[in-house]
This record gives structure tokens, C-alpha cells and sequence, in this order.
């Protein structure tokens, strides 16, 4: 019998392989050790971490060879670190005074980490969990915990956390996925195997611990679930799902050169939403055209304090130099009470999502606004950058954030900083006040782009995380249709660009209908982007256009849904 | 010894990247190089403990050099200083 276990997508796809266990505690190695007097003690650690140092510089080279240089780096890193006086010392200093090498390894490894945590620098606090790692390296070998062979059979590593490391070890055709209690979608482990595409599921919590070492697993990372041994059947199914995945996969790569135009040429511009800045270098081989969202939120979280200035423009930098010319749209922070920040300093709200969020606090905090309108001004040096203001409701903010805006460039004028002065500044049209007033709005922003997310969430009235009334959530609604055409007219009439960045963009009959509004830019998670370009270059204008008209006046989602999945 | 005083011009301050030309500097010298910053100080061989003493940009800083070739050396530093550890794009 298979054992189901649900856990979150990290990286899609889906892969068969043998469990194999990593970051195991090491306590019963701990309670086996015999330690030897402090001179041997020292000496057995001495040859640790040359033996340990030397397998790093080995597969880093190994890694250059692949040309896989993202790992490479991370893996270059840990052999710094193991070259500086400051951990070494530290271990050797703990270890004479413990007289027991892998206790004083991990004590030593424990507080470095701690002192690069506590850094007020992004790389050193880093490498904090490198640290960590390499510390864990030397003790397993002080201990003679084995390192996991590896044999014909591709392996699924599987732990609470799984070290970055020993995921850089394992080759390509030896690796089928990896598996993860924690949560966490951004940690290097999750980086090194993104860069990779090595289907991974995350979020398991303690149910890590029920999956046996050397299990056969199948790993669907699509919905993010485990299959614990599982039947012939299901193999079977899954076989089939694999082959036309792989099918799939090829007739749209074929598409990626390709531009999104319809039969008669006219054109659309498909983009990416982002969430970290390597994500916009990781979509083009989905052949995306620039960024429509950088969601710059994730920059703010799991920190203890404000972003500063210098940090967000390094990561605003990467994505535009990634977008190579092409527009890259960012976000000012969308962060409210559901999502609470130390230093943001909200009072619980019971309804967050009208409450205190996103432009609502960046206006009346300058000491967040600046350094990121700031952070931007400067990237956009480096290529074609664009803000774009979330939950926006009236002219009022727009003005406030121009204001913004101006003195932002004051500022940077006065401190010699180079930036740009030809950053565009759009708003998220997501609400329904927005949407009705971009007639007026037109007049005092560069472009529009409709968040459908929350337009139809609060178009509707419809919570979107709520399973009970999740079929009133519809981007079909005609409601929503009327304010999404209202809003892409309304840009047309002014001469400003419109766009979309919501999940709606990512539906292939949606676009066709959109294309038809008038939109000029749909942006969307990359994957997603080969289908919607799939199916118009599928269409004419001309059809695209029967059909809208036909949609604008039927009465029902449902109606319209049907219509356009039967039609085209 | 030679004692020298410094200014930090890179942007983000004495951090990674000027940290670990400091680092490889430090091989191909006899000198020790130790720099004061703060009521801290950091052997150059340290990538950690110079990213730790914090400087800044702006900031000045004391270095002491001392060995054979410590004069070689207070120049090589000097103008590592200078050119922003060889990054002009932090100047």
C-alpha cells in the first residue's frame, strides 16, 4: 500500500527515485564516540578538514566543468569559509578545550554562525547556514557517519532541512528530487535545485520522519505530494502523466523562440512574475519578454529590519539586467496585517486585507518608501525599469506617490548617485474603485496593470482562500469582464500601455479575449507562458474580436467559460 | 612596523568582496596586516573578521602592517584602499 503525504510545491515536474536521508541527527554517533587525548583530538581534526576541504575544491571544480556556476559559487563559498583563521581557529581552540573534535567542531561552527547571523550584511548573514553546514560535514566525518553511497538507482533526498551541500554533490542522472520539512521556497537548498530543475516538495514538517531511508517514492511536484512505495498502478499512471509531460514539454520549448502574435501578426508582450530577482534569469528559457511583476515584497520578508537602499538596488539591478531591455515592472511592497513584520509595526487588524497594507503604508512611511523608490531610481540605470503602485483607490495616492517620487530623485541628485529619470510609475488597477476611475486615473500614470487576483476578490466580495465559496471566485464573471475592459479602454484612449499580472493572464482563452480588449502586455508565473503563447498564435485578431463581442454580452461566467473553451 | 590611515571609499563598505581581495592578498605576503576599526580589529587572513569590524563607507580605519616586506606592502594596501579594492563600480 502507498502512503500519500501532501506537502507545498516548491519546483514542479515529477520524479521517481530511492529515499535517501539527509541531515539526520547526530546524537547516537555523538554517544558512540570514543574521544582520544586533546593533541589527538586536534590531529584527527586537522586531517578532517583537509580531507573535507579538498573533496569541496574537487567538486567545485567538477561543477565549473558541468558549467553549472550558480552551485559552483555557493560551493566556493564553503571553501573560503573553511580556509578562514576565524572558523578553523575557533575549531581548533574548542576542540583542545573539549578534548573532543566534533563536539568542538559544531560548538565552534554554532557560534560563528551565530556572529554572521547577527551581521548587518546580506552575504555574510548568508552564509550563516554555510557555516552550519560545513560544521555538520566535518563532524559526520570525525564520526564516521558514512557518507549515503550512491548506486545505479537515482535518489530522492529527504530531511527536515536539506543541506545545500549535499545536494551539490550528487550528479544530475544520480538525483530524481528532493524532499523537505521546512517550508521555506527561497533557502539555498531550494536555489541550488531550481537552478537545476530537480523536482522538490517542501513544507512535510515531522512527516519527514515517517518516510523510510531507502524507500521508493514518487515525487509529484505539480500538487506537491509524496507517494511513500508506491503500487504498480500508480507507477503506471504516473508513467503516462511523465511521457506526455515530456511530449508536452517539447512541442512547447519549440514555441520559445517564437513571438506571441496572432495568425495576422498582431503582437503581445508575455512576461514574467517574479518573486526574487534569479527568478527573472531562470524564466527565459520559458522565451519570456521582460518582467510584469516583481513581487518586491520578498526582499522584505524573514528580516528583522527595513531592506536598506543599497541591498534592494543590487537585487532590483539583477532582475533588470535579466529583463535585457525588455521592461522589468516592479512592485512597491504589497505587505499588510496578514502578513505581519516586526519592524512594520501593525496592530492586528481583523480584516487585513482592507486594513493597513501595501501603498496605504508605504505613503505615510518614508523610511520604507525612500530607499526602495530609491533602490529602483538607481537599477534603472541598468536596463528599462517601471513601479508599479499596489491597492491604489484614488488620484490622491497617485499624486502622493509622483511627490514621492520627485524627492526621491532630489535626493539622489544632491548625494551624486547616478539614476534614472525615465523610470515609468503605473499603478495595480485591483481595485474596483480603480477600475472605474482609470478614465481620470489615465491622466497621471504611465500604464496600467490589473492584479485579477484581488479585482475579482473584491469585485465579488468573493474571499479567495475560502474553500466554501471558491466557485463564486470566477475571472469570467461579467462584472469583472466590464471593469477589466473599462480599465484597458481607458489606457487606450490615453495613449498608455495596459497590461495584466494577475492569474487570469496565465488562462490561454483569457488572453484571446484580452488580446481583443486591447492589452498590450500579459505577465504571468513563466512556466505558464508557452501555452498562452500556444493558443494565440493560434487565432486571428479577427476571430478574437467575433468572439469578444459575443462574450461582452452573455449574462453568466459560466456561459462564457463554456463558450470559449467550445469555440477556441 | 608602519601604521597607516585609511579611508573606506567602496559604497557598501569594507564587505564581501573587498574582504576576500584582502584574503587573497594576504597570500602572496609575509607581513601580518591587521586592521582597526571601531575598537575592533581583524587580521587581513580572516574574510569573517573583517567583514565583522563593520566599516562602512567613509569610514576610517587603521591598518598595522608589520614583517620583511611591510613597506612593499603599506603601498599595495594603500592603493587597494584607493581603487575600492579594484571594484570601481562601488566608488
Amino acid at each position: 500500500m502507498s502512503e500519500k503525504i501532501q506537502g507545498n510545491i516548491a519546483i514542479p515536474g515529477i520524479a521517481v527515485g530511492k529515499i535517501m536521508k539527509v541531515g539526520q541527527s547526530l546524537d547516537g554517533y555523538m554517544a558512540a564516540y570514543t574521544p582520544g587525548s586533546a593533541e589527538e583530538e586536534l590531529s584527527k581534526l586537522e586531517e578532517a578538514i583537509d580531507t573535507i576541504s579538498a573533496a569541496i575544491d574537487e567538486s567545485v571544480e567538477a561543477m565549473r566543468e558541468a558549467g553549472q556556476d550558480e552551485q559552483a559559487e555557493i560551493m566556493e563559498a564553503h571553501s573560503f569559509l573553511l580556509m578562514d583563521p576565524m572558523l578553523t581557529d575557533g575549531m581548533n581552540d574548542k576542540t583542545r578545550e573539549m578534548a573532543h573534535a566534533p563536539k568542538g567542531v559544531l560548538e565552534a561552527a554554532q557560534e560563528c554562525a551565530e556572529m554572521l547571523a547577527g551581521m548587518d550584511d546580506e552575504y555574510m548573514r548568508e552564509r550563516s547556514a554555510d557555516v552550519k553546514d560545513i560544521g555538520r560535514r566535518i563532524a559526520r566525518y570525525l564520526l564516521g557517519v558514512k557518507e549515503p553511497e550512491i548506486g545505479e538507482e537515482p535518489v530522492v533526498l529527504c530531511g527536515f532541512e536539506v543541506e545545500p551541500s549535499a545536494i551539490a554533490n550528487i550528479p544530475d542522472d544520480k538525483i530524481a528530487g528532493v524532499i523537505m520539512g521546512q517550508g521555506s521556497t527561497t533557502c539555498h537548498a531550494v536555489i541550488i535545485a531550481k537552478s537545476r530543475a530537480i523536482t522538490t516538495v517542501v513544507g512535510l514538517e515531522n512527516r519527514v520522519e515517517d518516510i523510510p531511508e531507502g524507500a521508493k517514492v514518487l515525487l509529484d511536484g505539480n500538487e506537491g505530494i509524496v507517494l511513500v512505495n508506491p503500487s504498480e498502478e500508480e507507477l503506471a499512471s504516473y508513467d503516462k502523466k511523465i511521457k506526455a509531460q515530456q511530449e508536452e514539454q517539447k512541442r512547447l520549448e519549440a514555441l520559445r523562440d517564437l513571438p506571441a502574435e496572432t495568425t495576422d501578426g498582431v503582437r503581445v508582450q508575455l512576461a514574467a512574475n517574479i518573486g526574487l530577482p534569479e527568478d527573472a534569469e531562470a524564466a527565459a528559457k520559458y522565451g519570456n519578454k521582460g518582467v510584469g511583476l516583481f513581487r518586491s515584497e520578498f526582499l522584505f520578508m524573514g528580516r528583522e529590519n527595513i531592506p536598506d537602499e543599497d541591498l534592494q538596488f543590487e537585487a532590483y539591478k539583477r532582475a533588470i539586467v535579466a529583463c535585457h531591455g525588455e521592461t522589468c515592472v516592479i512592485r512597491t511592497m504589497d505587505i499588510g496585517g496578514d502578513k505581519p513584520l516586526a519592524y512594520l509595526e501593525i496592530p492586528h487588524e481583523d480584516n487585513p486585507f482592507l486594513g493597513y497594507r501595501a501603498i496605504r503604508i508605504s505613503l505615510e512611511r518614508p523610511d520604507l518608501f525612500m530607499p526602495q523608490l530609491k533602490g529602483i531610481l538607481r537599477a534603472g540605470v541598468y536596463g528599462k525599469a517601471a513601479i508599479m503602485a499596489p491597492m491604489v483607490i484614488s488620484v490622491d495616492e497617485v499624486k502622493g506617490i509622483r511627490a514621492a517620487m520627485e524627492k526621491a530623485m532630489a535626493e539622489l541628485e544632491a548625494e551624486g548617485k547616478e539614476f534614472s529619470r525615465d523610470v515609468e510609475l503605473g499603478i495595480m488597477v485591483e481595485t474596483p474603485a480603480a477600475a472605474v476611475m482609470t478614465p481620470v486615473l489615465a491622466k497621471y500614470v504611465d500604464f496600467f496593470s490589473i492584479g485579477t487576483n484581488d479585482l475579482v476578490q473584491y469585485t465579488l466580495a468573493v474571499d479567495r482562500v475560502n474553500p466554501q465559496i471558491s466557485k463564486l471566485y470566477d475571472h469570467f464573471n461579467p462584472a469583472v469582464l466590464q471593469l477589466i475592459y473599462r480599465t484597458i479602454k481607458s489606457g487606450v484612449e490615453n495613449g498608455k500601455w495596459v497590461g495584466m499580472c494577475g492569474e487570469m493572464a496565465s488562462d490561454p482563452y483569457a488572453a484571446v479575449i484580452l488580446m481583443a480588449m486591447g492589452i498590450t502586455e500579459l505577465s504571468m508565473s513563466a512556466p505558464s507562458i508557452p501555452r498562452v503563447k500556444e493558443k494565440i498564435r493560434s487565432i486571428s485578431m479577427d476571430e478574437a474580436k467575433a468572439h469578444l463581442e459575443k462574450v461582452m454580452a452573455m449574462e453568466t461566467g459560466a456561459e462564457i467559460r463554456e463558450y470559449l473553451h467550445s469555440k477556441i | 612596523m608602519q601604521e597607516l590611515n585609511l579611508k573606506v571609499l567602496n559604497k557598501p563598505g569594507l564587505h564581501a568582496r573587498p574582504a576576500k581581495e584582502l584574503v587573497k592578498f594576504n597570500k602572496g605576503i609575509e607581513s601580518d596586516v591587521v586592521i582597526k576599526f571601531n575598537g575592533k580589529s581583524a587580521n587581513i587572513k580572516s574574510m569573517m573578521a573583517v567583514m565583522g569590524l563593520g566599516a562602512k563607507q567613509d569610514a576610517e580605519v587603521t591598518v598595522t602592517i608589520e614583517g620583511p616586506d611591510e613597506a612593499d606592502v603599506a603601498k599595495a594596501v594603500t592603493e587597494m584602499f584607493a581603487n575600492g579594492f579594484g571594484f570601481p563600480d562601488e566608488l
